[in-house]
């Protein structure tokens, strides 16, 4: 009776309307809501019947807003998936009550709602569809992460074993070859009266002799001793005084960074310095390290001749050494850059991310 | 000659101590690390500390810094460090430490049983005895290069005889080793202190010393 009239007028679309007939739905309901409670306590209470009335009439209300709502949607004021939302929770909303009023029981809402649910979260996927590469973008971040993570740690496992190795061939191998030298040296010293025995032995010594200095040229090559034992400043400074060329070294690092790190570092002075002394031997260099946010900047410069390039196919010696560099340093993820103007000298900048 | 050893490694300090004693050489006390090599020092005051560059509890330089330490507490000690590597830091701070002799021979230097007591006794009394690996290492230092390329401007054979003698051999030994009569190794060593713009003086340690101290003149 009432209702023909009420969704009769939510078909205008003007703001103004809408809410009129609405709040006149409203109160038309209370009214009505209230007549039939009256009618019920006049005739003697009893079950509590007019709820249903109650339930039956804010539902129209409740569906005369939603309409509203609707028609935005399809003038497109409004997102889809919103009115959907809203639509989902009356929904369930009236279920819910549904529910209560007729006294509880086995909870039977719980299937509508799921089902009301799965819909919703079809329709939300679907809507935001574009968002998914995202979210892979997002996993092969953390992918990229955990790779340079690990990869770092294994660079750091590699030189911590590869310190370890030559510690061990110091302690071990080197030390039984120096004490069988020694027990050799010692027999020798007795044989003056045999020359022709002390001379075999004197051979097997000069055997031992050669095993060791393979040994220690091995384990200098891992790292030279200054470098695991005083660090990089010191180290480097020690490639300074050793250069054929005069060298310059300005270290502003104050802390002792991780093996890897120091090795690769104290490695692309150690060859820029050597490349200097072979292409320029009349150049001076200047060696510039610094610890900056985390970045340990490694730079050689000279001021010889220049024009060096990394990619000089015909010589091939010092393009081999910087590309041995250059996979050194980015393995650690640094740079390596090489700047050789004709006339003004060469700097080879490494930078390496140092950072705990 | 009274001997201290500080070696942690076993076999070699008493490979080393066996060695001396065949050699009549008495060592008086052995230490495995460097608190201990300062605390025999105190002890029995030795004329020569024969001292491993890696000992415990760091295993990288101790055995450098004690020594170090050793002789600024003691300045007339002599100081042999034997080294499995060349390291020439180490043997330009151990040069700048003191008065008494020093030394820095590899390991396995050890072996040529009568070099290595003419070493000790040569260190023992004030003089030098550097490897020839660490000699090789200090002339083609930087500091060569700097004071308007002296050594540069030595010729090959005075190049030669000046390594050797850095090493601490004698002016015979030079000849013996070079091959040449010991009226030439003279004239090669005084054109080297002529052109390195040394004083000559009589001793040769003194000389040695003062060459080893020009060649490492500027380290920190």
């Amino acid at each position: 009776m009432i209702f023909p009239a009420m969704t009769g007028s939510a078909d205008g679309p003007d703001g103004d309307d809408y809410e009129v007939t609405l709040a006149l739905h409203g109160a038309i309901a209370v009214m009505v809501g209230v007549l039939v409670t009256i009618v019920w306590v006049a005739t003697g209470a009893g079950y509590f019947w007019p709820m249903w009335v109650w339930f039956g009439l804010l539902t129209t209300v409740a569906v005369h807003a939603l309409g509203r709502r609707g028609i935005d949607v399809l003038e497109q004021r409004e997102r889809p998936l919103t009115f959907h939302v809203e639509l989902t929770a009356f929904l369930v909303a009236i279920e819910l009550i549904v529910w209560a009023m007729s006294g509880g029981g086995s909870f039977w809402p719980i299937w509508p709602i799921t089902a009301l649910g799965a819909l919703l979260g079809v329709h939300a996927l679907i809507v935001n569809r574009e968002l998914l590469p995202s979210l892979r973008e997002r996993e092969l971040t953390e992918r990229v992460d955990v790779l340079t993570r690990t990869r770092r740690g294994a660079l750091d496992v590699q030189a911590a074993e590869l310190r370890r190795i030559e510690r061990d061939l110091h302690d071990g191998a080197q030390a039984r070859l120096v004490a069988l030298s020694m027990q050799l040296g010692r027999a020798e010293d007795r044989l003056d009266d045999r020359p022709e025995i002390a001379a075999l032995v004197r051979q097997a010594r000069s055997e031992a002799g050669a095993a060791i200095k393979e040994l220690r040229d091995l384990a200098r090559g891992i790292a030279p001793p200054v470098l695991a034992d005083r660090g990089l400043v010191a180290a480097v400074e020690a490639l300074g005084q050793r250069a054929a060329i005069p060298v310059a070294v300005d270290a502003q690092v104050s802390r002792r960074l991780s093996p890897v790190v120091e090795t690769a570092a104290y490695f692309v002075v150690a060859e820029s310095l050597t490349n200097v002394a072979k292409h320029a031997p009349s150049a001076s260099a200047r060696v510039t390290l610094a610890d900056r946010d985390e970045t340990l900047v490694v730079e050689i410069a000279d001021d010889g001749p220049g024009g060096a390039a990394e990619s000089d196919r015909s010589t091939g010696t010092r393009a081999t050494g910087l590309s041995g560099l250059r996979r050194r340093v980015e393995a650690l993820d640094g740079t390596l850059r090489v700047t050789s103007p004709e006339g003004v000298g060469t700097a080879i900048r490494a930078e390496l991310p140092c950072g705990s | 000659m009274r001997v201290v050893i500080a070696e942690d490694n076993a076999l070699l300090r008493e490979g080393l101590v066996a060695l001396l004693r065949e050699r009549e050489i008495e060592v008086v006390a052995q230490a495995e690390d460097g608190e201990g090599l300062l605390r025999i020092v105190e002890g029995h005051k030795p004329d020569l500390a024969i001292v491993d560059v890696r000992l415990p509890p760091s295993f990288t330089d101790e055995g450098v810094r004690a020594a170090i330490e050793a002789r600024r507490r003691h300045p007339e000690l002599a100081i042999l460090i034997l080294s499995q590597y060349v390291e020439p830091v180490y043997t330009s701070e151990l040069l700048a430490s003191g008065e008494g002799g020093v030394g820095y021979l590899l390991k396995e230097r050890v072996g040529e049983v009568r070099t290595f007591v003419d070493a000790l006794e040569r260190v023992a009394g004030g003089g030098t005895a550097l490897d020839r690996e660490v000699v090789a290492e200090l002339v083609r230092s930087r500091h060569a290069g700097e004071r308007g390329g002296a050594l540069g401007g030595l010729t090959p054979r005075e190049r030669e005889a000046l390594a050797l003698m850095a090493e601490g051999k004698t002016n015979a030994a030079i000849a013996r080793a070079m091959v040449v009569t010991p009226g030439a190794v003279e004239k090669h060593v005084s054109n080297i202190f002529a052109k390195l713009d040394l004083p000559a003086t009589d001793d040769d340690h003194r000389r040695v010393l003062a060459v080893l101290a020009y060649l490492g003149a500027g380290e920190e």
